[in-house]
C-alpha cells in the first residue's frame, strides 16, 4: 500500500513520469549495448564525416575519423550512466558521512566538518575536477573520484541540517534513554528519517555528475579508452562550421538524460515529502 | 626547458600553449603573393599566429614558437635563407671559412643603428655571439666553439675546436633568436630577465611601441631602417585570438589580415580560401617542418630487437592518418630528415609501409606469438595532447596495434603532463609526440637519436633511450665533415639506419599552412616565415 502510494504520488507529476521513462530507455540503451553493436565503438569503420542519413550503414553519420556515431552513442550512455550513477553513490557517501557525524555529534567536530565543506565550497568546481583528473590521470575510475569528491557538500549541510532537527526528538531521546549506542541511533533511528530529501539531492548530483565528464572529456581530459558522450562534442567542436551534427547529436543526448534526471529529481521530491507538494 | 640549438625555437613550446594548433595544406595552384605593381606605402597591418600570446617578447632561449614570432620583427640574424634555400646576409654582409674550417671571419654590415639611436657595432655581434647565442640561443649547437673577436671595425671572427662544416654554421647564423642585440643594453644584467626583453631594442625594420597584455602587440616603422625606404607599411599589429574559429571569424570580417602556422582549423581554410578573399599557401615553412612521431622505449625489453619495432610501423596507415587526421595537409614520413629538406632528405632508406601481414610475421619471427587471448603483448601508449590530432592519432593506432594483435592503454595527457611523461619521466612504451626540424640535421634532428641526446628532464630529445655506438660515430663524423659531398653521403647513412633501426620514426609531415587577405602582399616569401623580419610586406588597396 505504502509503496503503490509513493509511485502514485510520483506519477501525478507527469514531468517525472516522462523522466523516468527516457531514463529508462537510455538505462536500456546502456545495457543492450553490446548486443546491438558488438564492435567496439571506437573502432574507425566508414568513411570520415558521413552526415547522418547519408548511407544507412551508419544512421547517425561517422565523426571526423570515420567511427558510427550510433554506435559511439549508444556505448556513450553506458559510460555516462555509470560515471553519473557511481560518482553519486560517492559523493552521497562522503555527504552524509560527514553530514551525520556532524549533525549528531556537534561541537567541534561539527565546526571542522562544516569549515572543511566550505573549504571545498569556496573552489570552483570544475578546476577542481580538472585539477583531481590532471593529477591522478585520466582514467573512468579517478573522473568518478574526482566528481564525487567535489560533489559532497551539498549533501553533506543537507544531512546535517536534517540530523540537527532529528537528533532531540522524543523518539531519538527515548532511545538514548533506553543505552543505544550512538552509531546505532544514527544508521538505524536518525538516517531512514533524514533520507528522504538527501536521495532528492543525490538524484540531482546524478545529473551533475554528467555535466562535469562531460566538461572534462570536452576539455579533452577524459578516459580516450572510452566512448563517452562529452568527447564527442569536443571532437566535434573544430567541425562546428561544416559538420555540426557531431557536436549537436551528442549534445542532445547528454541535454534530454540531464533535463531527465532533473525531472526524476522533482517527482522524488513530490513522492517523498507529499506535505510540500499539497501545500 | 633548456636552450635548445638555433632552429628549435618551435619545439621548446613555450608558455603560450599552442592552441588546438593544426596543420595544414598544399593548396593547388595557390602560390605566395608577388608584389603586384608597385608597392602602397602606409597604413596598418594586423597578424596572427596558430597560438597563444608569448610569456615575454623576446626570450633569449627562443622559448618556443610564439615569442620568435613577435621579436622577429625587431631583432634581426647575421644571415637569413632565400626561398630557393640559398644564404644571404641581413646583419653580416658576407661570411668565409679559414683553410682547416676551424674559424670563420664574418664582415659586419656598416650603418645599422639601434632603435635607440644608437650604431650597431662589432663589439654587439660579439656580445651577442658570446654571451647570448653560447649560452642560450644556439648552446646546444655551440659545443665546439671556443672564442669569438673582432679584429677590426668591421670584421668578426668566430674559433672553433673542431672544423665546422660551412653549411652548419651558416645554418648557424639564420638560426631562429640568433639576434644581434644591443650590447650597451644586455651588458652586465641577466639577459632572460632583462626588462628590455618586453620592450625589444633591436636593429630591425619594426619599433617596439606597445604590448596590451591579452591583446596585441604595436609595433611601428624603423624610418632609420638600414633597407633604405622600408619597410613599407606604417603599424604591424600582431594580435592574438586563443581560439581557431574566433581567428577565421577576424579574418572574415577583415580584423585580421594575415595568419601563420595553422591560424584557422583544416575545414575552415577551405571555406575561407572559397570566398575568394583569402589564399592559404603551405610556403614559408621549408626551414621548420614539424611531424608527427612515433616512437619506442627501448627501456621496455619487448622493443629490444628491431623487428618488433619495425612492426610497430609496418601496423600502422600513414596515409590514413594523413589523410582523415591532417585532412591531406599532410603526407607520410619515411625518414628522420624530411622531404621537404632539399640538402640532406634521401628516398633511399628502409621503408616501413603499411602492411599488417608482415608487421604480424615479424612479431611471430621475434618470438611474440599470439596468446590464447589473442593478444601478443600490452603496451601503454601516450599522445602527447598538446595538439588535438595527436589524441586522434592515438586512438587509430590504438585500432591498429590492437589489429596486430597488441593490446594497447592509450592515454592522452595535457601538455605540461605529456612532457614530464615522456622527457622525465620515460612513462610510456609507445608515444606520440611532435618535432620540427631546419635542414641541417646536427643536432637538432641527430640529438633524437643519439646516446648524448639521452637528457633526462630536457624536452624534445632522445627520450626512448635509444642508444646505438655505430650511429654516435657516424654522426660524430657528420659534426667535422666539411666535404659538402661527403657530408651527404653520411647523412643518408644516417637516414639508413635510422630507418632500419626504427627506435623513431615519423608518421607523417605536417603542412603548416599561412592564411592571409588577398590583399596582401610580399608575404611567404622567406623558408621560415613565422621568423622573418617582414620588412617587404605591404597591403593593396
Amino acid at each position: 500500500m505504502h509503496r503503490l502510494e509513493f509511485i502514485g504520488r510520483f506519477a501525478r507529476n507527469r514531468g517525472a513520469l516522462i523522466g523516468a521513462v527516457l531514463i529508462l530507455v537510455v538505462a536500456l540503451m546502456a545495457l543492450l549495448a553490446p548486443l546491438f553493436f558488438p564492435v567496439d565503438p571506437l573502432r574507425i569503420v566508414g568513411q570520415p564525416e558521413l552526415w547522418p542519413g547519408e548511407d544507412p550503414d551508419f544512421p547517425l553519420g561517422t565523426d571526423s575519423l570515420g567511427r558510427d556515431m550510433l554506435s559511439m552513442i549508444v556505448h556513450g550512455a553506458r559510460a555516462t550512466l555509470l560515471i553519473g550513477l557511481f560518482a553519486s553513490a560517492v559523493a552521497t557517501l562522503i555527504g552524509v558521512g560527514v553530514g551525520a557525524t556532524a549533525g549528531y555529534f556537534g561541537g567541534w567536530i561539527d565546526e571542522i566538518a562544516m569549515r572543511a565543506a566550505e573549504l571545498f565550497q569556496t573552489i570552483p568546481n570544475l578546476i577542481f575536477v580538472l585539477t583531481i583528473v590532471v593529477i591522478l590521470g585520466s582514467t573512468l575510475t579517478n573522473i568518478v573520484i574526482a566528481i564525487g569528491i567535489v560533489s559532497w557538500t551539498p549533501i553533506a549541510r543537507m544531512t546535517r541540517a536534517e540530523f540537527l532537527s532529528l537528533r532531540d526528538r522524543e523518539f531519538v531521546q527515548a532511545c538514548r534513554a533506553m543505552g543505544m549506542g550512538d552509531l546505532k541511533i544514527i544508521v538505524a533511528e536518525i538516517l531512514p528519517n533524514a533520507l528522504p530529501p538527501v536521495i532528492v539531492l543525490s538524484s540531482l548530483v546524478v545529473a551533475g555528475a554528467i555535466l562535469f565528464e562531460s566538461a572534462v572529456s570536452f576539455l579533452g581530459l577524459g578516459d580516450p579508452n572510452v566512448a563517452s558522450w562529452g568527447r564527442l562534442v569536443g571532437d566535434g567542436r573544430l567541425l562546428i562550421r561544416s559538420s555540426w551534427y557531431i557536436c549537436a547529436i551528442p549534445g542532445v543526448a547528454i541535454m534530454i538524460t540531464v533535463l531527465c534526471l532533473n525531472l526524476i529529481g522533482d517527482g522524488l521530491n513530490d513522492a517523498l515529502n507529499p506535505k510540500l507538494r499539497d501545500r | 626547458m633548456g636552450n635548445d640549438r638555433y632552429r628549435v625555437t618551435r619545439r621548446q613550446f613555450g608558455v603560450g600553449v599552442f592552441g588546438a594548433g593544426v596543420v595544414a595544406t598544399s593548396l593547388a595552384g595557390v602560390a605566395p603573393s608577388r608584389a603586384q605593381g608597385s608597392p602602397k606605402r602606409g597604413g596598418t597591418l594586423v597578424a596572427t599566429w596558430g597560438g597563444g600570446e608569448p610569456q615575454a617578447c623576446y626570450v633569449p632561449a627562443g622559448g618556443g614558437s610564439s615569442p620568435t614570432f613577435s621579436s622577429s620583427k625587431l631583432f634581426e640574424r647575421l644571415g637569413s635563407r632565400t626561398m630557393d634555400g640559398k644564404f644571404q646576409g641581413e646583419l653580416a654582409e658576407s661570411w668565409k671559412p679559414s683553410a682547416d674550417f676551424k674559424s670563420y671571419t664574418i664582415k659586419i654590415r656598416k650603418g645599422v643603428k639601434f632603435h635607440d639611436g644608437k650604431d650597431m657595432t662589432t663589439d654587439d655581434v660579439v656580445y651577442s655571439i658570446g654571451e647570448i647565442w653560447k649560452k642560450y640561443s644556439a648552446a646546444s649547437a655551440l659545443t665546439d666553439f671556443s672564442g669569438v673577436e673582432a679584429p677590426d671595425a668591421d670584421t668578426v671572427v668566430m674559433t672553433f675546436s673542431k672544423p665546422i662544416p660551412e653549411f652548419f654554421f651558416s645554418s648557424l647564423l639564420c638560426g631562429n633568436v640568433n639576434y644581434i642585440v644591443p650590447k650597451h643594453v644586455y651588458a652586465g644584467s641577466d639577459p632572460v630577465t632583462n626588462p628590455a626583453n618586453n620592450a625589444p631594442i633591436g636593429t630591425g625594420p619594426w619599433k617596439f611601441k606597445e604590448w596590451v597584455r591579452g591583446s596585441h602587440f604595436e609595433y611601428v616603422k624603423n624610418d632609420a631602417y638600414w633597407r633604405k625606404d622600408m619597410p613599407y607599411m606604417d603599424r604591424l599589429i600582431i594580435r592574438y585570438v586563443r581560439d581557431p574559429a574566433g581567428r577565421a571569424a577576424a579574418m572574415e570580417a577583415g580584423d585580421i589580415h594575415i595568419g601563420v602556422f595553422n591560424p584557422v582549423a583544416p575545414p575552415d581554410i577551405k571555406r575561407l580560401t572559397g570566398t575568394g578573399k583569402f589564399v592559404a599557401t603551405p610556403k614559408g615553412y621549408e626551414e621548420s617542418v614539424w611531424s608527427t612521431t612515433l616512437e619506442c622505449n627501448m627501456r621496455n625489453p619487448v622493443f629490444a630487437k628491431r623487428e618488433v619495432r619495425q612492426a610497430m610501423f609496418h601496423a600502422v596507415d600513414r596515409s590514413f592518418i594523413a589523410k582523415t587526421v591532417y585532412y591531406g595537409y599532410a603526407r607520410p614520413g619515411t625518414s628522420p630528415i624530411y622531404s621537404p629538406n632539399k640538402e640532406f632528405f634521401t628516398s633511399d632508406t628502409y621503408k616501413t609501409g603499411f602492411d599488417p601481414k608482415k608487421a604480424a610475421a615479424l612479431l611471430d619471427a621475434a618470438g611474440f606469438p599470439k596468446k590464447a587471448d589473442g593478444k601478443r603483448f600490452a603496451v601503454n601508449l601516450l599522445a602527447a595532447g598538446w595538439f588535438t590530432e595527436n589524441g586522434k592519432i592515438g586512438a587509430y593506432v590504438k585500432q591498429a596495434l590492437e589489429d596486430a594483435g597488441i593490446a594497447v592503454n592509450l592515454s592522452v595527457p595535457d601538455r605540461p603532463t605529456s612532457i614530464k611523461r615522456i622527457y622525465t619521466d620515460y612513462d610510456f612504451d609507445m608515444a606520440i609526440s611532435n618535432q620540427a626540424n631546419p635542414s641541417e640535421p646536427v643536432p637538432s634532428t641527430t640529438q633524437y637519436f643519439t646516446t648524448d641526446g639521452i637528457k633526462k628532464g630536457v624536452p624534445f630529445r632522445n627520450a626512448n633511450g635509444y642508444s646505438n655506438p655505430e650511429v654516435d660515430a657516424l654522426v660524430e663524423k657528420i659534426k667535422v665533415e666539411t666535404d659538402s659531398a661527403k657530408r651527404k653521403e653520411l647523412v643518408f647513412q644516417f637516414e639508413k639506419i635510422i630507418t632500419v633501426e626504427a627506435p623513431l620514426l615519423p608518421l607523417v609531415e605536417l603542412e603548416s599552412i599561412t592564411v592571409a587577405s588577398t590583399k596582401v602582399q610580399n608575404h611567404s616569401n622567406d623558408p621560415n616565415y613565422l621568423a622573418a623580419s617582414w620588412y617587404d610586406i605591404w597591403l593593396a588597396s
